[in-house]
């Protein structure tokens, strides 16, 4: 009983995926609609997971599914996210499309689809099932991005994330057939008794953990395969780009934590590797992003920071007793940052999202003030100041790379930090120093902005919880 | 000593035909390459006594999806000069070259490091279409089940992404 409750938020996710893709074929339902019933299911999902809650590690279904999947604290957090990112993103989706006009009710059921290879992502136990999970949330994903065919930038934006996808898939199964080869097995159990059993490291093993890590790489964008992202991002739609921001790296980042968290000789025959990765990867990434004067792009790029400073905390995970309390609370505070960024945008961006440059956000504050409040308590909490939520973050993150003895590591989070402010400032400045050209006027329902102003209050309270409780 | 020449020659086929996918120019001689890969495969499978997988590269993969796509190619009716021009395609394949050399060199050093084990006689049963089904469903059931979503998200998403659209319904 309690496994199948384990599996009840996945459940109810995609039977509403699988709702919502019936609907679609009734001429009579609006595609409002549809945004409110994912809603209602991404509500009901969170809330179950809320309530059912997660505890060490608990092997769901260990007889016929062959101990493959598992639940834990960690993967529970990961899910919240996950639901949490749903929720938020149909709440923009239902104004963006509201001027936007180019949906249909199957893109909520898609993005119902891609949320269910999330979590099963977070919960998978073994190679094949977190490839397939890995797939069926990529899929639809892209089919996401290229969602609007008249737009030549989402075409290229699909064409190069499939195909840059596709490859990272390849390594993916190319890695997981040579660690199969070598341990003898796919699941995450039966390597990490292999690996305890032969500690000197097996070529094997260590060529194929490095191949999955390479289609880690790719799908969350840190060095060197990072250059997709910016394009993949600016083609997206605004709230598109947000749940790709959030969710998918979320999920990502859940089973990279899992897998590298097997057993501390594998973490520790990988912690130079990762310590490299992840300087490259935040230092690369301000890089791009100092030079862009999209937000999206900007956006895009300070993800790949963001990413920098997860793997920072990957570094400093304690294999043997792994909880992943860490990454789930820089996860969800990145999270709700960006999510409500994407949801201004989605509201401010207008018609065809003609309103994308830094420069079209001049004066913003002048003629709306609360909208550019919400977007500084955003780019401030991405640049992580207290009292917000990403400054919390940060600051366990540099605590638990201190703590676990990397100091280099902590410093230079602490420079990229630093660094990063220059283009999340940079926003502020226009919006706050400059007189309105124009009037930023918007249409369309008001639950993006909504969700904006929720977003704030979870800024907030996600910064002042650790605090509080 | 046969069987391992059989390999080599089968292994050889395989890599030619994906060679040839990727740099022969038009889409049809690339389809045909590709059937190529997909026979030697199927024989490299039947050298591993995976009677059932052999069986179904021949039927399902060689047969009909190749068949398939070179319908499509077919119809589409692609002439030489609906190719795009292509100026820098050998700079940037051996530019490719140069960045899978390392690649390469670490699979071939992964692969030198493989114990060589003697060739054992597998059981009659083995690779059986029961004993595949056994274990897929015994062993393998969730990634087998959730292979299902897999698809419906390909299917939805192959209709909303090529399909006519009621947009706003």
């Amino acid at each position: 009983m309690q496994d199948f409750v384990s599996l009840l938020p996945l459940i109810v996710v995609g039977a509403g995926a699988i709702l919502l893709m019936l609907l679609a074929a009734f001429e009579k339902l609006e595609v409002e609609t549809g945004a409110l019933i994912s809603m209602v299911f991404y509500g009901a999902a969170f809330f179950i997971q809320l309530v059912v809650g997660g505890g060490p590690q608990d092997v769901i279904f260990d007889k016929i599914f062959n101990g493959m999947l598992a639940t834990s604290n960690f993967s529970m957090a990961a899910g919240l996210v996950i639901f949490g990112c749903g929720f938020f993103t149909s709440m923009s989706c239902h104004s963006y499309f509201g001027v936007n006009k180019f949906c249909t009710l199957d893109f909520y059921a898609i993005k119902m689809f891609s949320v269910c290879g999330m979590v099963l992502l977070t919960m998978a136990q073994e190679l094949v099932t977190a490839f397939i999970a890995l797939e069926i949330m990529s899929l639809g994903i892209y089919i996401l991005v290229g969602y609007d065919r008249t737009r030549l930038t989402a075409t290229e934006a699909i064409l190069k994330y499939l195909m840059l996808g596709a490859f990272a898939g390849a390594f993916f199964t190319m890695g997981a057939a040579l660690i199969y080869g070598g341990a003898g097995s796919t699941k995450f159990v039966a390597i990490s008794q292999f690996i305890a059993a032969n500690p000197a490291g097996q070529p094997l093993l260590i060529g194929g953990a490095f191949f999955i890590f390479i289609a880690i790489f790719f799908k969350i964008a840190a060095f060197p395969f990072h250059a997709w992202v910016v394009d993949v991002y600016d083609g997206a739609s605004a709230p598109v780009t947000g749940f790709m921001a959030t969710a998918l790296k979320a999920a990502v980042f859940a089973l990279f934590a899992n897998f590298i968290a097997l057993s501390s000789g594998f973490h520790g025959q990988w912690i130079d590797f990762l310590f490299w990765v992840a300087v490259l990867t935040m230092f690369g990434g301000n890089l791009v992003a100092i030079g862009q004067s999209n937000i999206k792009r900007m956006l895009a790029a300070s993800g790949i920071v963001h990413s920098g400073y997860l793997l920072i905390a990957l570094v400093a995970i304690n294999a043997e007793q792994f909880t992943g309390s860490v990454i789930g609370y820089y996860l969800a505070a990145y999270a709700v940052g960006t999510l409500g960024m994407f949801a201004a945008m989605s509201y401010l961006g207008g018609s065809g999202e003609k309103r994308v440059n830094f420069d079209d956000f001049k004066g913003l504050a002048k003629v709306r003030p609360y909208s550019a409040a919400a977007i500084t308590v955003f780019l401030l909490s991405m640049a992580g100041i207290p009292p917000t939520a990403g400054f919390m973050g940060k600051f366990y993150i540099i605590t638990s790379a201190i703590s676990a003895g990397q100091m280099a590591l902590a410093v230079l989070g602490v420079v990229s930090s630093i660094l990063s402010m220059w283009y999340y400032l940079r926003l502020v400045i226009s919006m706050y120093f400059h007189d309105a050209s124009e009037s930023f006027e918007t249409q369309g329902a008001p639950l993006a902005t909504i969700s904006t102003f929720v977003l704030v209050v979870f800024v907030f309270a996600i910064g002042l919880y650790p605090i509080v409780i | 000593m046969f069987s391992e020449g059989l390999f080599y020659a089968f292994s050889v086929l395989a890599v030619l035909g994906a060679l040839g996918l990727v740099l022969f120019r038009h889409p049809m001689r690339g389809a045909m390459s590709l059937v190529v890969t997909m026979i030697s495969l199927a024989g490299l499978y039947s050298l591993l006594s995976a009677k059932l997988i052999f069986v179904l590269q021949l039927i399902v993969y060689a047969g009909a999806i190749m068949s398939l796509i070179i319908f499509i190619i077919m119809f589409l009716n692609i002439q030489d000069n609906d190719l795009p021009v292509e100026e820098k395609r050998f700079a940037y394949t051996a530019g490719g070259i140069v960045v899978l050399i390392p690649v390469v060199y670490f699979l071939i050093k992964i692969a030198g490091t493989i114990p060589g084990v003697e060739a054992t006689i597998v059981g009659s049963g083995f690779g059986g279409i029961k004993e595949v089904g056994l274990v897929l469903f015994q062993d393998w059931l969730l990634p087998f089940e959730i292979v299902s979503l897999l698809l419906l998200v390909t299917l939805v998403g192959a209709v909303v992404l090529a399909g006519k659209r009621r947009v706003g319904k």
